[in-house]
């Protein structure tokens, strides 16, 4: 069956498992946010960055997992490799959330290393996966 | 520590970077380069010291418990030791929480934000700020008002409330006042509805006469208080040896000058009195002056100041209670006018703030002889019973009727008034909330006496007056207010006997105030215990009835 079907079922899985990471994710991260800026001095020119960058993220998210998704399905390396190339703005994000974010807590740092991770693997299977649609 | 203060001088703009090295901070030390007592992180502590203490009065410092690890100096005694020594271990303290701080990138994060370091630009600025005797933590507000009362909008009224600085042309009105030590201090605003008197003491000198502002008229009366011009009321001179004269005029401006090596027209007194309407505007305002003279050799005077304050169309009645009596206030008293039972406006003569017009009471003097100290009378005051006295020498010489009348202006006061109001804030236009006082007189030889002798010229004369009065709780329990119902003046009289030439007798005269609670206790009510209501219905036995 793997000979005729060139879609990765482990790329697309990862897939799936990675929305509903990143929709719990996303609403943590926010109530943390929330919940910093009232417990600690959070002035507003440091909130508002962070919460900018944090729904450019979600953006972004949405934009690849789709256009993976899509490449991965329609066995297509175009849309597999503009996902490839948002993974790198994601993981940009991601680390600024786990590092050079106002505060960063001990939740922050799971959430955004377990992030990473998920990206790493992705991107190790997407490369797969174009390596198998190209040739 | 030095490395802190080393960081101050190299960076001027901001201040000393806070302490963050959990073994060198110690909040017990306090003593410099002494061992405080149980002090275990104290520097100055030798090992010897430690074997004294019992315990250790700061046993762990951390920094923000909210980090995730984070250093922390733990101090103890080892009791067990012999001597006992101080443990002093740096362990890392690890909060355990998921929420707990792994890093900020915010440098002020967990710190107090540092106050502005003075620097040649900025320290007229802060100088302006923070420079005075006070300083309020929103100055911006005060330039908003000043500005909203430029002259230009002389007609804008400004409202005031109680305590509120009274605002002038350039600042606003100043009542000096000592301040640390007895000299005065012009910097001490006068607060609206806030009566103030004080005295304080000021540096002068002939040769300066002329130059200090404070002791000159000018500088007082000079700011307006917005639109409301400070006018003189009266002027009183006040001579060398201490007498007081009342000018006539009190328009002129009297400036100090130097006449004769005194120099004269030294204000040694304000009387500021403000009137205000019931908006709380201020629309008038008066100054009384005491202008005295300073000997060449004076080198301070005492100056002393008031302010008080009149609603307008209202007359300054001080109350002696709202509405029952205070204790320790004196009894409102008055006299009836003439042409009374007409119920239009009935005005009591003598309500006014001069307290020899109240109830008054004869006061004993150090001299005991009733002739030689007269007029000295000290107002009744609710609630404290008095007794006063004087001793009367009666020579042969005095006749019946003038010593009589004497006596009687003694223990009444020359104007004793008819009327004392039952509340302390009875106004005199309620003729109902005044009580009359009811004279008594009794004579102090008993019956079987006046018998014997029915045909002798019986001279009385009093000798005693003693006023009670009864009063009782008015109004709730909780807040019973004093009120006066009952004033009897009962002048107990004695025959005088006719004394042989030569001889003199003394007799005391007395007078006393007795204040009597004559208020029913309050009983205590019971709600009534439910009743059985039964009634058997009419035809209840219809065959029968």
């Amino acid at each position: 069956n793997s000979r005729y079907q060139l879609s990765s079922l482990p790329l697309q899985i990862l897939f799936y498992v990675n929305g509903i990471y990143y929709i719990f994710y996303f609403l943590v991260t926010l109530a943390m946010i929330v919940y910093k800026s009232q417990v600690f001095s959070y002035p507003d020119d440091f909130l508002a960055r962070d919460l900018a960058l944090l729904f450019i993220m979600a953006i972004l998210e949405a934009l690849r997992l789709y256009l993976g998704s899509k490449g991965n399905l329609t066995e297509e390396e175009a849309p597999l490799g503009l996902s490839l190339a948002v993974t790198l703005g994601s993981v940009v994000l991601s680390v600024y959330f786990l590092v050079w974010q106002t505060y960063v807590l001990k939740a922050d740092v799971i959430l955004n290393s377990v992030l990473l991770c998920a990206y790493g693997f992705e991107s190790v299977l997407k490369v797969t996966a174009i390596a198998a649609f190209v040739s | 520590p030095p490395e802190t203060r080393a960081a101050a001088w190299a960076r001027p703009r901001s201040g000393p970077a806070p302490v963050t090295d959990v073994a060198k901070l110690c909040v017990c030390d306090l003593l410099v380069a002494q061992c405080d007592v149980n002090c275990c992180c104290d520097p100055d502590c030798s090992a010897a010291d430690f074997s004294l203490f019992t315990t250790c009065s700061v046993p762990i410092v951390t920094g923000d418990s909210r980090l995730c690890t984070q250093k922390a100096a733990t101090y103890s005694l080892d009791v067990e030791a012999n001597p006992p020594e101080r443990i002093f271990k740096l362990i890392d303290q690890v909060n355990p929480s998921v929420f707990c701080i792994h890093a900020t990138n915010y440098e002020q994060a967990l710190s107090f934000r540092s106050p502005e370091m003075p620097t040649s630009e900025n320290f007229d600025l802060l100088l302006k700020r923070f420079g005075g005797a006070a300083f309020s933590a929103e100055p911006n507000s005060w330039n908003m008002n000043t500005d909203a009362q430029n002259p230009s909008d002389a007609n804008e009224t400004y409202r005031y409330e109680y305590g509120v600085p009274i605002q002038t042309a350039d600042a606003f009105l100043r009542l000096p006042s000592p301040v640390v030590s007895s000299w005065c201090s012009d910097a001490n605003p006068a607060a609206f509805l806030v009566n103030q008197a004080t005295k304080c003491t000021r540096s002068v000198s002939v040769e300066k006469c002329g130059n200090i502002q404070a002791v000159s008229m000018l500088f007082y009366i000079n700011s307006s208080i917005l639109a409301v011009n400070i006018t003189v009321q009266s002027i009183v001179l006040q001579s060398l040896n201490g007498m007081r004269t009342l000018l006539n005029g009190s328009d002129v401006l009297r400036l100090p000058v130097i006449l004769d090596e005194l120099c004269i027209n030294i204000v040694l007194g304000v009387s500021y009195h403000i009137t205000y309407t019931d908006a709380g505007e201020i629309i008038e305002a008066a100054a009384s002056f005491v202008l005295g003279a300073i000997t060449k050799e004076a080198l301070s005077i005492q100056q002393s100041f008031d302010i008080s304050f009149t609603q307008v169309n209202t007359k300054p009645v001080p109350l002696s209670g709202n509405p029952g009596y205070v204790v320790g206030l004196p009894l409102r008293a008055g006299f009836q006018p003439q042409g009374y039972p007409f119920p239009a406006e009935i005005l009591f003569a003598a309500l006014n703030t001069n307290k020899y017009s109240q109830l008054t009471i004869l006061q004993s003097t150090s001299n005991q002889d009733c002739l030689a100290a007269q007029g000295a009378r000290t107002p009744i005051l609710f609630g404290y019973n008095m007794v006063s006295g004087c001793q009367l020498r009666i020579t042969a010489a005095m006749k019946c009727q003038p010593l009589t009348q004497t006596l009687l202006d003694l223990l009444k006061g020359q104007s004793f008034p008819e009327y004392v109001a039952s509340f302390g804030n009875s106004q005199a236009q309620d003729v109902l909330d005044w009580v009359p006082i009811i004279h008594l007189r009794t004579s102090e030889q008993s019956d079987n006496e006046r018998i014997y002798n029915p045909f002798q010229s019986a001279c009385q004369i009093p000798i005693s007056l003693e006023i009670e009065v009864k009063w009782t709780k008015y109004g709730s329990l909780v807040n019973p207010q004093a009120r006066i119902v009952n004033v009897t003046a009962t002048i107990t009289t004695t025959t005088l006997k006719q004394l042989r030439p030569g001889r003199e007798r003394t007799i005391p005269v007395t007078s006393s105030v007795v204040f009597t609670d004559i208020s029913s206790p309050a009983e205590p009510g019971y709600k009534a215990w439910p009743t059985i209501n039964v009634k058997l219905p009419f035809d209840f036995f219809f065959p029968f009835v």
